[in-house]
Order: C-alpha cells, then sequence, then structure tokens
C-alpha cells in the first residue's frame, strides 16, 4: 500500500525516496490518511504519477504557522468533515476529520483528493467568451456589463420569462436561496435546479 | 431523510431499491454495515444490477426497471394477507389505509412476478424478513424517482413503512439518500420553477409572506412579472426547459426562453442530450457559472457564450444541509483562486449592473450570515428559523463533542443539541429534530407528529366515506396540552397562521403548550391531489414488455406541464420493444460525481476511472457477436447514439444494458476537447450516457426517466 511505503521509508526521517503514490494519497505526498479510508474507497494503488515521499516526522508535523480550517465535503450528500491546512493563505494539506460525528475519519477517494478542486490546473481563472467561434479572455467588468445589457434588453423585448436560470445543489444553501429570489426580482418563475432530475 | 444515516446504525433491517450507496455514500456504509455486523441486520437490495451494494445484501432481488411500485404494493399486499401489518399504528395515525389496501390486493406475488421478474417465493419471503426485523430503514435514490410513475413509487415506499409502523421510530423511516452535497440545502431553499423557499408554492399568499420577509412591496414584485397570472404559473424545469426554446413541443408562454445562466450545473445530466445541444445553439445569450467549463461550454458552438470563473466552496462559506437535514457551515478554506470569484460577489455584481440591487438587499450587509439571517425569518413551513449562523458555526466548532449513536451533544458549548440542528429547528432554544414523526419526545425536545396539511375530514368519493384527518385520541408527544389529534395553529397573532407569523408568537405559543405548530394529523394512503390517488402500476413509456401495456397504460398525455406540452399515451408504443431490445438503465460510480465536470478535471479521480464504458451481460453480447472491450455503439429510440466500450459483466441481466452518466466532452462519437477553452478540456473525456435515455417524464414532477428506457445495440 502505497501509505504504508510512506510510512517505512528508509532511515526515519533522514532521507526521502521517489515513490509511485497512489493518486488519492498523492498530494506532493502531504496528504496522511487513515487506513480505514484506503479499506472505505478500496481502490487499485496504480498510478504513473511519482513524487517525492515525505518523511514520518513532516506527516506528523504541522506545516510551520499553519492553521487548521474545518470544512464539508462539496461532493455527496454524507456531510464529511475536511480537516484543511493552510499556510499563508495556500490549501497545503488535508486530513480526515476522524472526531466527525457522522463521517469519523471516513473518506472516498473524492473526498479524498478534495484538496485538487482548488489546486487543479483545469480551474478557469478569468472569464472568456467566445468571439467569431474562438474563446477570448476578458475582464470582468467586460463580462459582467455586456451579459447584464444584454439581459435587460431581452427582458425589455421578450419579457422577463425568456430568461432560464438553472441554479444549483453544489452552491452554499445561501446561495441557493439568493438564485430563488434572483428569479422573483427578476420577474419569472423559469428557475430551477439538479434536484428536479 | 426522515431519520439520519447514524440512526441507521439502529435498523434491525434495511432494504435500498433504486439506490447504490456503496459507490454513490460510500461513507455512509460504516453505519449501514454497523447495523447488518451489530444488530444482525438483514441487508435487502432491489436493483436491476448487481451493484457493489448489493454485495453486501443478505437478499438481493433483481427487478425489472421501472416496475418499483408494483413489488412495492405486492409487498403491502403480502403484509397485509399474512396480518403483519401493525393495527395499532394504522388505527390511529394513517389515513385512506382501507381504500389502498383494496388497491394492493391486486398485486399477489404471481402478479408481481409477471411483470418484475422477482420470483413470486422472493417477494413473499422479502415481506416476512421485513415483518420479522422491526424496524426497518428503507432507503431509495435516484433509481426509485426517475421514471413516468416516480410519484407513484416515491408513495408506495412511504406507504410500505406506514403500514409496517416504521415511521417516526429509531431505526425506521423514509431515508432518501440526497445526491449532491447541497441538495437537501437548495431544494429547502427552492430552486424549483414550482415554489418560493419553503415550499410556499405560488399562491398570492406566499408571495405576500415572501414580500413582507423580503421587506418589499408586493405590488413591487408584480410589477415586476410580465402579468399576475406569471407569477402564480409553474415555470419551465431544468429537465425540459429546452423545449422552450427549441419550440418542437407546443409550449404555454408568450415567449421562447432566449437566454439560459447556468450556474453550478453540469449540462449533461440532462436525458436527451442531444437536444439538449441543439437549444444551445439557438440561444440569444448563454452564461456558464462554475469552477470548470462543462460539457456544455464545448457543445455551444456560438458567439452568444460567456463563462464566468466562479470559486469552489471551499473559497467562500456559507451553510451546507447533509443527507440528514444536518446544517453544517463551510468556513473558507482559502481566498478565490486568483482571478475567480465567489458566487455572492458574482451575484451582486449582476443584480448591481441589472438595477434592483436596492430592493434586492435591503436586508443584507453581512455575507453570507444575513441571509441565513432572511432565511430563518422566512422559511417556517420546515422550521428553519432555529438554525442562526452562530449557532451552526458553533456546531461546527464543536462537532467533536457529539454522540455518534444520537447525534446529541453531550456536554460542552451545545450541550443536548442534535448535531446540525436538523429540521423542523422550531426556536433558537431547540435542539432540532432527529426523527421526523417521533411521538416518544416532547416537541420541545426533537418530538413531533404527522402533520395537519389537507384538512380536518375527508370524504372518499369511491366508498362514500368520511374520515377524521386529525391522529387518534390518546396520539400526542410528551407534554402535549392535547391529548390527542389537533389542526395546525393559527390566529395566535390575528390574520397568520404559524408559517406566516413573523414574530414567531405561534410557533413558540405552540411549544410552549407542548405541541407542533403544524398540527398532529393522520399520513395519508390517498393522496387525491395526485392523478394516481393510490399508487398503482404503469408500464414505463417505453416498455420492454408490449403485452403488458394494455393492463398496465400509462397516463393521458399532458398539454401543459410546466410550460409544454408532454406525452404520455401517444409515446407509448408497443412496437417499439422489437427494434430497441435491451432495457436502458445509468447510475454513478464512486470515483466521480454528477456530470462530471469537476471530477473529471482532478488529476486523482481521473486517473482512477478513466473510460466511459457499457456494462452487458456476458450471454446478451455473445449473441450480437461482440467481444469484451470492443467499441459498440449504444442507440435510442429517438436517435441519441454512443460510442463506448463493452464491458462484459453479469451485473447485469440479459436484457438490460448499464451506463455511469458522469462522462462528458464527447459527442455521438466525435471528441469535442477542442472546443473547450484551450487548457482546460477536463482530463478526460468520454460520451455522456444522457444522449441515449429516452424521453419520459414523471406525471406530476417532471423528473425525466432516465432509468427505463429502450435501446439497441451493434457493434462500431
Amino acid at each position: 500500500m502505497a501509505q504504508r511505503k510512506i510510512r517505512i521509508s528508509p532511515d526515519q526521517g533522514t532521507k526521502t525516496e521517489s515513490i509511485t503514490l497512489n493518486p488519492k494519497v498523492a498530494r506532493r505526498s502531504f496528504l496522511k490518511l487513515s487506513a480505514a479510508t484506503a479499506a472505505l474507497t478500496g481502490v487499485a494503488m496504480t498510478t504513473r504519477m511519482t513524487a517525492k515521499a515525505a518523511t514520518p516526522a513532516a506527516v506528523k508535523e504541522a506545516y510551520p504557522d499553519s492553521t487548521m480550517i474545518r470544512s464539508i465535503c462539496t461532493h455527496c450528500a454524507v456531510g464529511c468533515g475536511i480537516n484543511a491546512e493552510v499556510q499563508n493563505g495556500v490549501w497545503v494539506r488535508q486530513e480526515v476529520a476522524q472526531d466527525h460525528p457522522v463521517s469519523r475519519g471516513g473518506y472516498c477517494c473524492k473526498g479524498a483528493s478534495a484538496i485538487d478542486m482548488v489546486t487543479s490546473e483545469k480551474r478557469l481563472k478569468t472569464p472568456m467568451k467566445r468571439v467569431n467561434g474562438k474563446w477570448q479572455k476578458i475582464t470582468w467588468d467586460q463580462a459582467m456589463d455586456e451579459i447584464a445589457t444584454k439581459l435587460n434588453s431581452i427582458r425589455d423585448k421578450d419579457g422577463p420569462d425568456a430568461l432560464h436560470l438553472n441554479g444549483s445543489a453544489k452552491v452554499s444553501t445561501e446561495m441557493a436561496y439568493l438564485q430563488r429570489k434572483f428569479a422573483a426580482f427578476w420577474g419569472s418563475n423559469n428557475v430551477d435546479h439538479q434536484a428536479r432530475i | 431523510m426522515t431519520n439520519s444515516l447514524n440512526d441507521m446504525r439502529h435498523a434491525k433491517s434495511l432494504i435500498f431499491i433504486g439506490s447504490n450507496a456503496a459507490e454513490a455514500h460510500p461513507v455512509s456504509m460504516q453505519h449501514i454495515l454497523h447495523a447488518k455486523e451489530v444488530n444482525n441486520a438483514p441487508i435487502i437490495v432491489v436493483d436491476p444490477r448487481y451493484t457493489k451494494l448489493a454485495a453486501k445484501a443478505d437478499e438481493f432481488v433483481r427487478i425489472r426497471p421501472g416496475t418499483d411500485c408494483i413489488f412495492i404494493m405486492g409487498l403491502i399486499n403480502e403484509v397485509i394477507q399474512k396480518g403483519y401489518q401493525d393495527k395499532e399504528f394504522i388505527r390511529t395515525r394513517v389515513a385512506g389505509y382501507p381504500a389502498m389496501a383494496e388497491v394492493a390486493a391486486k398485486y399477489t406475488p404471481e402478479e408481481v412476478e409477471n411483470v418484475t421478474g422477482i420470483p413470486a417465493a422472493q417477494t413473499i419471503k422479502v415481506a416476512k424478513i421485513l415483518a420479522m426485523n422491526r424496524p426497518t430503514s428503507l432507503t431509495w435514490c435516484m433509481g426509485g424517482t426517475q421514471h413516468s410513475i416516480g410519484s407513484s413509487i416515491t408513495r408506495a415506499f412511504c406507504i410500505l413503512q406506514l403500514v409496517l409502523g416504521n415511521m417516526g421510530k429509531s431505526g425506521g423511516g423514509t431515508n432518501i439518500f440526497r445526491g449532491h452535497d447541497n441538495v437537501q440545502g437548495a431544494t429547502d431553499m427552492c430552486v424549483l420553477s414550482h415554489t418560493l423557499p419553503g415550499y410556499y408554492g405560488l399562491s398570492d399568499g406566499s408571495w405576500k409572506h415572501w414580500c413582507r420577509v423580503w421587506d418589499v412591496d408586493y405590488d413591487y414584485i408584480k410589477g415586476r412579472f410580465k402579468e399576475k397570472k406569471w407569477m402564480n404559473a409553474k415555470g419551465f424545469t431544468l429537465s425540459r426547459w429546452y423545449e422552450g426554446v427549441l419550440q418542437e413541443e407546443k409550449i404555454e408562454q408568450y415567449t421562447p426562453i432566449k437566454a439560459m445562466i447556468q450556474w453550478g450545473c453540469g449540462s449533461n445530466s440532462n436525458s436527451q442530450y442531444n437536444r439538449v445541444v441543439k437549444a444551445y445553439n439557438k440561444l440569444d445569450l448563454f452564461v456558464i457559472v462554475d469552477p470548470f467549463p462543462t460539457m456544455a461550454a464545448a457543445t455551444c458552438t456560438t458567439d452568444n457564450v460567456y463563462i464566468l470563473p466562479c470559486s469552489s466552496q471551499y473559497e467562500t462559506s456559507g451553510s451546507v444541509t447533509s443527507t440528514s437535514r444536518q446544517i453544517q457551515w463551510r468556513y473558507k478554506i482559502v481566498e478565490p483562486v486568483n482571478g475567480c470569484r465567489d458566487d455572492y460577489t458574482i451575484m451582486k455584481d449582476l443584480v448591481d449592473r441589472l438595477g434592483f440591487a436596492d430592493q434586492f438587499y435591503k436586508n443584507i450587509k453581512e455575507v453570507p450570515e444575513d441571509i441565513t439571517r432572511e432565511i430563518n425569518r422566512g422559511t417556517l413551513t420546515i422550521g428553519y428559523n432555529g438554525q442562526t449562523p452562530e449557532r451552526i458555526k458553533k456546531h461546527m466548532d464543536n462537532w467533536h463533542t457529539f454522540d455518534i449513536e444520537t447525534l446529541q451533544a453531550r456536554g460542552g458549548p451545545c450541550d443536548g443539541d442534535y448535531f446540525g440542528m436538523p429540521w423542523p429547528c422550531w426556536t433558537e432554544e431547540h435542539p432540532g429534530t432527529p426523527i421526523l414523526y417521533d411521538i416518544s419526545k416532547p416537541v420541545a425536545e426533537g418530538g413531533l407528529p404527522f402533520r395537519n396539511r389537507f384538512g380536518l375530514e375527508h370524504k372518499y368519493i369511491q366508498s362514500g366515506r368520511t374520515e377524521d384527518l386529525l391522529a387518534a385520541k390518546g396520539v400526542y408527544n410528551p407534554g402535549s396540552e392535547v391529548k390527542g389529534g389537533y389542526p395546525e395553529f393559527k390566529d395566535v397573532v390575528p390574520g397568520t397562521n404559524w408559517k406566516t407569523d413573523l414574530s414567531q408568537k405561534t410557533i413558540k405559543e405552540a411549544i410552549k403548550r407542548g405541541m407542533a405548530p403544524f398540527g398532529n394529523a393522520r399520513a395519508r394512503c390517498v393522496v387525491w391531489n395526485f392523478p394516481d390517488q393510490i399508487p398503482i402500476h404503469r408500464e414505463p413509456l417505453h416498455s420492454p414488455r408490449p403485452d403488458l401495456i394494455q393492463k398496465y397504460p400509462t397516463y393521458e398525455d399532458k398539454p401543459n406541464h410546466y410550460r409544454v406540452f408532454t406525452r404520455f399515451k401517444s409515446e407509448q408504443n408497443p412496437d417499439l420493444a422489437a427494434k430497441f431490445p435491451f432495457v436502458l438503465t445509468t447510475g454513478r460510480m464512486v470515483e466521480h460525481m454528477g456530470a462530471g465536470a469537476e471530477t473529471r478535471s482532478n488529476k486523482y479521480l481521473s486517473e482512477l476511472k478513466s473510460e466511459m464504458y457499457a456494462e452487458i451481460n456476458p450471454v446478451a453480447g455473445n449473441n450480437l457477436g461482440l467481444r469484451d472491450g470492443e467499441m459498440i455503439w449504444i442507440e435510442s429510440p429517438e436517435g441519441g447514439k454512443v460510442k463506448v466500450k463493452a464491458f462484459f459483466t453479469e451485473r447485469v441481466d440479459e436484457k438490460t444494458i448499464f451506463m455511469p452518466f458522469h462522462f462528458g466532452g464527447v459527442l455521438m462519437g466525435e471528441s469535442l476537447a477542442g472546443n473547450y477553452p484551450a487548457g482546460h478540456a477536463p482530463y478526460i473525456v468520454g460520451e455522456p450516457a444522457n444522449v441515449c435515455t429516452n424521453y419520459g417524464y414523471d406525471i406530476v414532477t417532471q423528473i425525466q426517466a432516465t432509468k427505463d428506457g429502450l435501446c439497441k445495440v451493434s457493434r462500431a
């Protein structure tokens, strides 16, 4: 098991070696995960990714000046606890929440890799607009100006029901509430979200 | 869920139907397996597939997709025939039982076998297991709901639990596992086209209530609509909004849909996805708000599309409601990734520019806490008023103080509260309600009777019998002033009731008297406001059993179903099965989530499961001359087709094809990876199963029928 490999890396912390990591455990080997997690997910331990193995000491110790923040996994509705270690405003490591009353240290592979929601290089970092068939980066101001102008002109010409808003079960309850409230203030009941299906 | 995941530890038996918790809700399994191993609780799994959950079952029941209702009604009949029903529970807390029992009597074990394929002896055996091992926890998911008769199927589940007396009990209940992390919260806030937040509906009274909460004039909101009648008319749904764009079906709205905002919504979870794509390309304006470009960004190729990169939920804060109705606070872990903005900021910017920010944000200064407070103020129907932001955060900070068995805090700052204050949480002192309809506890301590919602009595048309809808004498929560059924509270503050009294004096008065604000009534077996008042079987729209269509026909067509003509009878063609011989069903895998934009952009998960596939039984595969691992076409009657890898497995029977629905980025054999913004295509792409899921919608909710369509298979 990849995790065991980390723990038994030679020389008890003086030497590091390159090992193959299970992707759900890998995050530059910063993740410490309980054996229960590996048992729960039961996934194959194969990957092409390699990373520097952390020493046992590094696995145990907190990052200097780091804080631990409690959060909740954003995948399914079990609502598993996440302990996020943050250093200088950067989410550096994720731990299971052994003391969360529902998940009790459990994670599936999705929860175990939650940190990549923030770190994934696939994240978009600027508003985009398609121009003559090609994606173009635009500023937030330009995007919001154009969208608002178009929305208002559609509303004036065709009426508020010409807009449909598909909201979300992936946002906070507060945001979901704002999505429904938005439709009401916009003047339409054409609003819905994934729970319909 | 009426109970909680942790409470399932107390079940004496568990039945799952249309749920694959081992893959869809893996961490819940520790509580389920606790019941199995510690209580010796038998697990029954009813599914068309031998799923990973089925591998843990004591009894696996293989069912033909779309026949859940007749199986459950057959179980109910068997329970009644053998005298297993909880007669006292039925006498005191259930309405409409005799009429329901009469309908159930038609569904003998033999008839159940004929329709579902489940051997008669197995139905008899399952009924006995449930009867001998009470309380039973009953769980369903989308496998139970995504059918044209989904609303009848789910009601049958509830009736089974009423008949067995399993409601309002620890270890019992109807425990629907919600899909996404905040389906419960977003549903409670009613991001839904047929109701305002808190399930208030769209009546004038509801609008007036919310206008009071928002502190705006009712006439101002009315003026925002085209005409008043559109305020009260249900809107288009997520399942069929695109019909409003395409106008190939008759729509009931003064304008087609011309603009779409998809905010946190993976588009390829829509059935008939190829038609959705057509609609994208006909829009005048399409705005996608998401941390990752969804498949919509690759399928919409016009110039009218924008993507706004919002942050993930780890880069903002707010509450989230788990499947157990627990409200948890997500603290912000880090600031939004450079260049992204959080949802609240984007909404504020949009509303500012649209020109109604003054009215919209009247009570909201501190974000998101003031929004939580506005929700507390208005959402009285489900008791969302006691969960203040301060209390939610306190629970989060002290989650280690809650007991695993009861979910109640033992000492510490939250002493006595139930974790996450599951609604209803009637006041700021109330601990939350961990088990709905539990009359063993005082209401002030988390007890609850059944709600009085449908009048005081009802006259059944067929039998002419009039029935008292309030609970019988002697049924009440400890400390209740009335020792039996009672109606909902009103006129404590003249002219208001418990749902509309913003001072919340009514609610407090009820709690003080030991009573539930919403009354103490009976649960109904007969729903007189539904097309099928008592659940009955109807064949799927696209049935693989043409011989059953005449006996179990679907509904008449519905002309205005959420603003669009919806075919039922005219769609049910007995000749279809000859050309499309396989039943197509879909579901989840543990490595991915929803439409997959997030998980397929996650390098770890992408590597774990990187390829789309279809499960086909080896016998069926060999009969078609296919080889395991080769590419095949799966085609729907509507002309949607996907090119996927054949995966020979006996998880499915010889008549069924299964596909996971998390893939996207390929459309009918053609990769669209090049259509994403450069560098932002997900790591893995694959055909979306929903190109093949068939036409078909529930008669009440318009949920799409993705679990019981037809398809044909050929070598690619």
